[in-house]
């Protein structure tokens, strides 16, 4: 080690060579940051720009753009911004509660069908086929019928949609690793088998279960968009950007924009939550 | 081989049983439902009347016993609302569905599997990542807003296309009338579902492009189109193929949302309807013939690529 490596070989140190990966990926960075932004945006933008979600303004009906309503008015009256902003704060929080939902039941279900096999697995596993079989879309529809549209109901419901595929991925790591070595040895030490599960092999499965986890909060988003667009998920007069468009597509012809707005919004968020969770993928998981 | 299709098609009637068993109990056993829809704004005696007229009165497993019977010999109950045998309301809407899903997907094929093969032969080229953002575009942005811009744009502002229907009313039978209405509806479904088929096709053709056996054909000097015509693209389509279920369940759920959109009476806006109405018998209706068509393709596919692919065991 006498002469100087060059900065570039730098090695060794898992840590380094992680950070070294992301770096080389500015659009996974790009995304991340979006989101951030996002996010502080519907969280503290209310604060900023007070304007009640639900005030009408009955003299500026569907109103173009103008200083007082930087994006116009609804069919009431109501300030887009300002909709926008709290329809956004319910539209994330909805997807990613439901992600949530779908990691922990996925994750659960997963790990102990692939850990104990047997009766487990089977039970578990046709569950997901039939889940799986299902397009989830129909399940989503079922549910909500039947359980009826609190904000709550939807979050749950929404996560019930994703946890098969949860399921899958993580029993697929957890029959790959319960007959390594280190479990073994772990089963000879004494542990337990909740500490082996998860303080030893759920580490191991976490990469994949975080990628999946991320493209699972763009599904989220843009399944509770379609719910509420459809009028079977959040419920007016709260807002999110699902069902401000319910009622846009009969405005078409008088503010065609209070259609393009919220659909912009779904996009970009979507947009990023895949984009990071590929650039996780390449950056976790570099062997795909 | 045939003992592996009477396999897989046990397992099918399996998860079918399944289907039907979550759908079924799902609904029935839920705080909202069905007994529950009938006891709104009635007395006690009527309410018992008409749980007992719909044959609600009875244990939640002897229904549903009852009623997978009658599936079996194809009587899947009354509608609520409407008082017309599901059966007959499915059958109905089915055909519009299928005209929607078949032009989405022929579409799907064409293109993502040319995009997929672009994206492939220029990898890491700049049509590779404009062709692999437009995939990523089709999975994130909402299909029912899609919809919407393009009626904004095609209908309200250029008039080209129809923004709703499947004809136009009052017209004689028209193939171009047809056509139109189906443009729009079917080009969004299909920029939905094309994400997964570009990025198999690409990942596919990239791994068969580096095998020996290509190697082999150039190194014999044929040219690159007979290469990748009659060498590569036919092996490349094998995991395409096997990924059809899965379209199959994306197009599906799509389909819901785009006709919702442009007021297509299939089974997707059926199901809309009858959630809507809380119009039980349809909602399991529609459910499971959805996920009897899923686990009939997955079925066809994997028998068609046991036959196809002697290196696939039947074990």
């Amino acid at each position: 080690m006498s002469s100087p490596a060059p900065s570039s070989a730098a090695p060794a140190r898992p840590h380094s060579r992680l950070w070294l990966r992301v770096r080389r990926n500015p659009v996974g960075v790009g995304a991340f940051l979006t989101v951030c932004l996002l996010t502080l945006l519907v969280v503290l933008g209310p604060a900023f720009y007070r304007v009640a979600p639900d005030a009408t303004d009955p003299l500026n009906i569907l109103a173009a753009s103008s200083p007082a309503h930087p994006f116009g008015t609804d069919e009431l009256g109501r300030d887009m911004l300002s909709r926008l902003l709290y329809g956004g704060r319910v539209s994330l929080a909805v997807g990613l509660l439901s992600m949530l939902v779908g990691l922990t039941i996925g994750s659960l279900a997963g790990s102990i069908a692939g850990y104990f096999k047997g009766w487990a697995e089977t039970v578990v596993m046709r569950l997901v086929d039939v889940f799986m079989s299902i397009p989830s879309f129909f399940l989503v529809l079922v549910i909500v019928t039947v359980f009826g549209n609190h904000p709550l109901t939807v979050v749950v419901t929404v996560g019930i949609g994703f946890w098969a595929q949860m399921a899958r991925v993580v029993y697929a790591e957890f029959s790959k690793y319960r007959g390594r070595e280190f479990v073994e040895a772990m089963h000879a030490l004494g542990a337990s088998h909740a500490r082996i599960m998860f303080r030893h092999i759920f580490p191991q499965v976490l990469p994949q279960a975080v990628v999946l986890a991320t493209l699972g909060v763009g599904w989220a988003i843009l399944t509770e968009a379609a719910l509420s667009y459809l009028g079977l998920g959040i419920q007016p007069p709260l807002a999110s950007w699902g069902n401000m468009l319910q009622n846009a597509q009969a405005y078409l012809y008088s503010n065609p924009m209070l259609a393009v707005y919220p659909g912009l919004f779904i996009a970009v968020t979507v947009l990023s939550f895949n984009v990071l969770g590929n650039a996780l993928r390449d950056v976790l998981d570099p062997r795909n | 081989m045939t003992a592996y299709i009477l396999r897989r098609l046990l397992q099918g009637v399996v998860v079918l049983f399944l289907i039907s068993a979550v759908t079924f109990l799902l609904i029935n056993l839920a705080p909202g439902g069905p007994t529950s829809a009938v006891s709104l704004g009635r007395t006690a005696e009527e309410r018992e009347a008409v749980l007992r007229q719909y044959g609600l009165d009875r244990p939640v497993l002897v229904r549903y016993f009852d009623w997978l019977g009658g599936v079996l010999r194809g009587d899947l109950g009354k509608s609520y609302n409407q008082g017309l045998p599901v059966a007959s309301l499915l059958a109905q809407r089915m055909g519009n569905t299928l005209q929607l899903a078949l032009t989405a997907l022929a579409l799907t094929a064409l293109l993502g599997v040319a995009l997929g093969v672009l994206s492939a032969l220029y990898k890491n080229r700049w049509p590779d990542h404009l062709i692999s953002s437009l995939a990523t575009m089709g999975m994130s942005v909402p299909a029912f807003w899609l919809g919407i811009v393009a009626i904004i744009v095609f209908a309200v502002q250029l008039k080209w296309l129809p923004s709703s229907g499947i004809f136009t009313v009052g017209q004689e039978f028209s193939l171009a009338d047809r056509l139109r209405h189906l443009a729009m509806p079917a080009g969004v479904l299909a920029f939905t579902l094309m994400p997964n088929v570009i990025r198999i096709t690409r990942s596919a053709l990239l791994e068969v492009l580096t095998s020996d056996y290509v190697r082999t054909a150039r190194a014999k000097g044929l040219s690159e189109r007979v290469v990748l015509l009659k060498h590569t693209l036919k092996n490349a389509m094998v995991p395409v193929i096997a990924i059809l279920g899965l379209i199959t369940t994306v197009l599906f759920s799509g389909s819901v949302v785009v006709e919702s959109v442009f007021g297509w009476a299939g089974l997707g806006r059926l199901a809309i309807e009858a959630a809507n109405g809380r119009d039980y018998p349809v909602i399991l209706g529609v459910t499971l013939l959805v996920g009897a068509i899923v686990v009939a393709v997955n079925l066809l596919v994997d028998v068609l690529y046991a036959a196809v692919d002697p290196r696939i065991s039947h074990e």
